[in-house]
């Protein structure tokens, strides 16, 4: 049977007994491990009792319609309110505050276009035309967890007349201020790219700086699919750690996981960035900049193949200049 | 879990609520319509470790003519080995019940030991004989597979294995209507079965355990099968231990329909998800299909033979 859960202080959330993570209002279940909530009403029948439900406009008898999928009056009509499912859409809990103003973000953009190395066209820089700026909040889920991660793998360490050997472990994991992007807005690079440069311990519960119309993305998934997305990217990140970290060997295939989760703290954020667009003969590109640190800054650039050509073309002339000497010097 | 029997308490007598008549229900009923002036009643009573009282609801989506019109379809497109007259019989509608059934999960930890195939390929020479009828040497390509010995632990969350708490639906027969989708559950109310037939559960929770727990172990091992790295395994064995058991009471839609198509024919039970719409039971077959079947085969076979014959 379940085992009864944890009694927590008033001010904080109750927590699944089983795997401690927090639940949240309107959780039947624990979203982890399934483990049942506590639920409001846990008068049990002492002894025998008949219950009538009565319309509250007429008075006469409801029944269950499943084409409202709520008790009705089959009388009157009326349909009573039920308890909807709680899958409420994802909102913002803290804000981290704009820390870099709109003239640095254009300086840092300068910076960046200057410090693209020698590939890219020699008049970049001077040539672009800055054509906009927006200051916007992106939205992610930050989440700490534990994790005991089972795992196989195939790998080249012990091989024999295969390329590959199979190993297998168990190994405890912990995940302290993941990110997962919610962001429509940036691309996953961009995100992962800038987030670096976030003070997460800055936040507050409202926007700071930013101008006065600053964008603010919001969240566009329901609670259930949110976690679906935090889930994924547990499974994704707990891959890559183990490959990285725990398979001997220094090539892999076949990278296969199983995680038992416990503690998932997962609290939604609104990040701040700079949007940049700049124009370079006729062509736009686009940058992102981190709102906390413009040192984290990520974009698209030309590439000058001009210069690709001349380099090519000298180290052929370089080949064959050493080719005619030596040929010359037998 | 303790083994105790379901009590089999006599029927309980109730008042109805509304016109005052005096019904004898079952005690496996928790919820039922006056047969005077159809008012729904909602009977509550203690619970005891066998008959808890429910923690989750599905609610009905399917209506009756939905219902009754999947009946019609999934009968006339069944295999053709049904009977005949199976097809062209009338479902009677039974009721629409809320079923109980039990949600279980747990923690599966398991040792497992198997043999794991890595393929790689060797060239090889062999002796042929080419289109003159000479006898040459030539080299292919072979892959071939080395075995080598895994063995590990592996540990993971098993959630949402429902298995029936109905003695009069087996664990088979719910399972041929499953899924139900668990993103709608509901705490339970009595306004949710208001008007319906609602039982209690009639099969004792030791035996619901066992249901669940080999349910649980088929879904570990197809789990491990899929968690083997290699190109192939072989000789899977594994150990599981369950831990952190938790079982629920849920009340599942379900409407049951019996079809009685022959005189001599007790009538068959097929249920639809009050849920989704799918529907589950046993199709009766026909011999006489099947060995005109198996006769036409023979027959077949038996010609071409001799056709092969005369033309050797």
């Amino acid at each position: 049977m379940n085992e009864p859960i944890e009694v927590h202080p008033v001010d904080e959330p109750p927590h699944c007994s089983r795997c401690e993570s927090p639940l949240e209002e309107g959780d039947l279940r624990c979203a982890i491990c399934g483990q049942a909530a506590p639920h409001a009403d846990h008068s049990h029948a002492k002894h025998v009792s008949v219950t009538l439900l009565r319309c509250t406009g007429c008075g006469a008898a409801i029944t269950y319609d499943p084409d409202h999928q709520a008790p009705a009056c089959s009388f009157c009509g009326e349909v009573l309110r039920v308890e909807t499912i709680d899958d409420p859409m994802e909102q913002t809990e803290t804000y981290l505050p704009m820390t870099v103003s709109i003239e640095e973000a254009r300086a840092a953009l300068k910076a960046w276009l200057d410090s693209l190395g020698w590939f890219r066209p020699s008049d970049l820089s001077s040539a672009s035309t800055l054509t906009e700026i927006k200051p916007l909040w992106w939205v992610a889920w930050i989440f700490d967890a534990e994790a005991l991660v089972s795992w196989t793998a195939d790998s080249n360490a012990g091989a024999g007349r295969s390329a590959w050997a199979p190993h297998s472990g168990q190994t405890p994991l912990r995940f302290d201020d993941m990110l997962v992007s919610g962001s429509r807005g940036l691309t996953d690079q961009e995100a992962y790219a800038i987030t670096p440069g976030m003070q997460l311990g800055s936040g507050t519960d409202s926007v700071v700086g930013g101008g006065d119309q600053p964008t603010l993305e919001r969240f566009d998934v329901p609670r259930s699919q949110a976690r679906q997305q935090v889930l994924a990217a547990i499974e994704r990140t707990a891959a890559d750690r183990i490959r990285a970290h725990h398979i001997p060997g220094t090539s892999f295939r076949k990278v296969r996981v199983a995680i038992v989760l416990r503690r998932l703290i997962t609290r939604r954020y609104s990040l701040p960035a700079y949007v940049l667009a700049y124009r370079y003969r006729d062509e736009l590109y686009r940058v992102v900049i981190c709102g906390q640190n413009a040192r984290f800054i990520v974009g698209s650039s030309p590439f000058s193949y001009a210069k690709l050509f001349l380099l090519v073309g000298g180290i052929i002339l370089v080949v064959l200049f050493f080719a005619v000497i030596a040929a010359a010097s037998s | 879990m303790a083994s105790a029997p379901v009590t089999t308490s006599p029927s309980t007598e109730i008042a109805c609520q509304s016109c005052g008549a005096v019904l004898t229900v079952d005690a496996s009923v928790r919820s039922t319509t006056c047969p005077y002036c159809a008012s729904p009643s909602i009977i509550r009573r203690p619970p005891t470790p066998n008959r808890p009282s429910p923690t989750f609801l599905v609610g009905f989506v399917v209506n009756h003519e939905q219902a009754t019109q999947a009946v019609r379809n999934w009968m006339s497109k069944s295999h053709a080995f049904a009977r005949s007259d199976f097809k062209a019989a009338v479902p009677e509608l039974t009721h629409g019940i809320y079923l109980p059934a039990y949600l279980y999960g747990a923690v599966a930890r398991a040792n497992y030991s198997a043999s794991i195939g890595e393929n790689y390929t060797e060239t090889e020479t062999y002796t042929t004989t080419d289109s003159q009828g000479k006898s040459v040497r030539r080299t292919r390509t072979v892959t071939k597979t080395e075995w080598r010995p895994l063995s590990g632990q592996f540990q993971c969350y098993v959630v949402d294995v429902i298995v029936t708490a109905s003695g009069g639906v087996s664990n088979q027969a719910l399972e041929a209507i499953e899924p139900f989708d668990l993103r709608s559950l509901r705490a339970y109310s009595d306004s949710f079965v208001a008007g319906w037939l609602a039982e209690e559960p009639t099969r004792s929770q030791a035996e619901c355990f066992r249901f669940a727990h080999d349910e649980t172990i088929a879904m570990v091992e197809r789990r491990l099968k899929s968690f083997m790295p290699g190109d192939s395994h072989r000789g899977l064995q594994f150990h599981a231990n369950l831990d952190n058991e938790v079982i629920d009471l849920v009340l599942l839609p379900v409407w049951s329909y019996a079809v009685r198509y022959a005189e001599d024919q007790p009538p068959v039970q097929i249920l639809v998800n009050g849920q989704t719409g799918r529907v589950g039971g046993k199709v009766p077959v026909s011999t006489t299909k099947i060995v005109f079947a198996v006769l036409s085969v023979l027959a077949l076979v038996l010609i071409v033979a001799i056709l092969l014959s005369v033309a050797s």
